[in-house]
């Protein structure tokens, strides 16, 4: 304890460099905390928009469907849908058939994923239909509405009511055609998808093949991404008695977003340990400094009794302090960055025009921080041990000192 | 058995190529309850001796014994104890640590010997009103006299209550009135306490007030003499 009071003590002696020191220290902690947060926010907001737009949280399909898309690989849910439905923790289950095909206007003809929905759950979901007027949205499973993706129907040269054709192969290898009328359209800023994106009555898709019944995909909303822990080992017994059907977590079945993310975070913590390691330099660097002014003081304490164990332990101590100060106050002002980025958050919209999009998803031009506490707790944590370790060497150096010498030279 | 015995020690410095002789083959057996000054001009080697003694620095050659223990054969680790525990320290200046207060600095030998905090607060703040510090406990070294700092630094030294207090040059950085002064107290605690003291000077008015002179030239013992 008395050991501790000397070591806070002698934090204060050159007041001004311990405190650039620190404040080295709490603001790097401060940056890197909030920009965390920042891509937590981000990125949970993307990997909702991604799931709610995609496949959902969990997501069953059958066993090869994923690795080809194949349109002929469905299944039949059979009262699937409704056992998942009553599992604790799932939001809404949405079964989707998907069907390349071709959609041909008088004027034009363009390659198309007609995307069958049960339009109820459907809407309640996916956070681009949301924008949709209500009464521009699919009234029923098995009508002749259709929501085009705009580009498509910029390219079909359509208008809202106008009628099209989709031809398609039928699960007995013959052609078919179908009449449909552009009820919706729909913008999700992703080209891929507002060019190709032909949504209409799951019924109605299915009757058109001959996959009465059948799905592609059973798409799983869960109440918060986390709910991913319990819900999945229920989900598995269920599917446990079909061998033809698999769950997937979103990250099997969006491996782009999965990636992108993964490989984004990567490159932070990159520049966060680089980052830390600079700090860590000028924190050995006013230790050493602070060693070496006090080789004389040094030499006293040794001669009048302490073990040099006792005086490594007081520069470890002193780095113990520094690095439990800037902790403290490193997570404050990144609590502070952090409660910014959460209620204004960035807009992006003053850096750029376009719509953003990463990993195949669109997000939010505006940018808002997610508090991730435990991983503020952790990079703190990590920032005291490197103090700790920046201790080492003028703790050795410290440890070293012979007392006649330094008293002598000092 | 002597208290403290240094056979036929010797002391070499290289310094590059050229080896410097501080102390050679020197011989001396201190006493308890011993007033003694090691006298001699700059450079005679009376700090190497000092630290020798204190088990600051090993010697090239010869032994030191201190209460019946060849101190060569001492581990390491161990001699931080003895120093501690047998030998009190008293430099020149710059003896206390700046960022502690005067009690704090006295207090210290006794923090390092794990003495509780009340116990020993109270042990220096008689020792404080022995010495005359009484009221400059919380002051800061730098807010002290050089005699009121060599003071606190005689007070550490006897707070642990040490078989021999080892002095090098404390009154080097005083004027004479306060080296009188000074002197006075360390002689006063040696007659009344017993205490032993060694300490080192060139100044004639102070070797004046040891019972016992040894006198250094070059490193070798010239003359050794007690006073009554
Ligand atoms: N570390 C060292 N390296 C080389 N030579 C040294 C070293 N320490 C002391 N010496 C030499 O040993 C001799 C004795 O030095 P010492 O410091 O013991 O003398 P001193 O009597 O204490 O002198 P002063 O009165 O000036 O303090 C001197 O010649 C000094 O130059
Ligand atoms: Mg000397």
């Amino acid at each position: 304890m008395d050991l501790l009071n000397l070591a806070w003590k002698n934090l204060w002696r050159n007041r001004r460099r311990t405190l650039i020191t620190l404040s080295a220290l709490c603001f790097s902690l401060m940056l890197i905390q909030g920009s965390h947060n920042l891509s937590h926010g981000v990125y949970s907001s993307m990997i909702d928009s991604g799931v709610r737009a995609g496949s959902g949280h969990l997501v069953v399909y059958q066993q090869d469907y994923l690795a080809t898309r194949d349109e002929k690989l469905s299944f039949a849910p059979r009262d699937l849908s409704a056992e998942i439905g009553r599992i604790a923790g799932v939001q809404s289950v949405l079964p989707r058939i998907y069907l390349p095909g071709l959609a041909q206007s008088s004027r034009e003809s363009r390659g198309i994923l007609l995307t069958g929905v049960d339009p109820v759950v459907e809407k309640a979901v996916n956070p681009f239909l949301k924008r949709l007027p209500a009464d521009e949205w699919l009234s029923s499973d098995d009508g002749r509405e259709a929501i085009l993706g705009s580009l498509l129907l910029k390219e079909l040269k359509l208008k809202l009511g106008n009628k099209f054709v989709v031809t398609m192969q039928h699960r007995s290898g013959e052609l078919v055609s179908e009449m449909f009328r552009v009820h919706g359209v729909v913008q999700t800023g992703i080209k891929g998808i507002d060019k190709t994106l032909l949504m209409v009555g799951r019924e109605r898709a299915a009757a058109l093949v001959g996959m009465d019944g059948e799905i592609h995909e059973l798409a799983l909303m869960l109440t918060d991404q986390t709910a991913d822990n319990s819900v999945r080992p229920q989900l598995n017994a269920l599917l446990q008695g079909r061998s033809d059907i698999r769950g997937y977590s979103w990250e099997e079945a969006m491996p782009n977003l999965y990636n992108a993310i993964r490989l984004d975070y990567a490159s932070s913590n990159f520049i966060f340990i680089i980052m830390l390691l600079i700090v860590t330099i000028g924190v050995i660097n006013t230790l050493l400094m602070s060693v070496m002014e006090r080789f004389r003081e040094f030499g006293v304490i040794l001669a009048v009794g302490a073990s040099a164990m006792r005086l490594r332990l007081l520069i470890i101590i002193e780095a113990l302090l520094l690095g439990l100060v800037s902790m403290v106050f490193g997570t404050l002002l990144g609590s502070l960055l952090t409660w910014y980025l959460v209620a204004k958050g960035i807009d992006m919209r003053n850096f750029v025009s376009e719509s953003l999009e990463f990993g195949g998803v669109v997000f939010d031009p505006i940018m808002r921080a997610a508090w991730d506490p435990l991983w503020m707790v952790k990079i703190s944590f990590y920032l005291l041990l490197l103090a700790l370790l920046a201790a080492i060497y003028p703790s050795i150096k410290a440890g070293k000192i012979s007392p006649a010498a330094a008293m002598r030279h000092y | 058995m002597a208290l403290i015995e240094l056979k036929t020690v010797s002391k070499i410095y290289t310094l590059g190529s050229q080896e410097v002789i501080a102390v050679k083959d020197f011989s001396l057996q201190l006493e308890k309850g011993e007033f003694c000054v090691l006298a001699g001009p700059s450079g005679s080697g009376k700090t190497t001796l000092l630290n020798l003694i204190g088990c600051l620095d090993q010697p090239s050659a010869g032994e030191v014994w201190l209460e019946g223990r060849n101190v060569a054969t001492v581990p390491a680790k161990e001699l931080a104890a003895i120093r501690l525990n047998k030998i009190g320290f008293i430099f020149q200046s710059y003896n206390l640590i700046p960022v502690l207060t005067a009690a704090e600095n006295a207090e210290f030998t006794l923090m390092l010997q794990g003495m509780d905090k009340k116990v020993r607060r109270e042990k220096v703040r008689r020792w404080f009103v022995d010495l005359g510090l009484e009221g400059l406990e919380e002051r800061k070294p730098s807010d002290l006299s050089g005699g009121q700092q060599q003071r606190v630094a005689i007070a550490r030294a006897m707070a642990s209550d040490p078989a021999v207090i080892l002095a090098d040059e404390p009154t080097a950085n005083l004027d004479s009135q306060t080296s009188e002064e000074l002197l006075a107290v360390m002689q006063r605690l040696n007659e009344e306490r017993g205490a032993t003291f060694v300490f080192s000077s060139h100044d004639p008015l102070v070797i004046a007030h040891g019972k016992r002179v040894v006198r250094l030239v070059d490193g070798h013992l010239e003359s050794d003499q007690c006073v009554s």
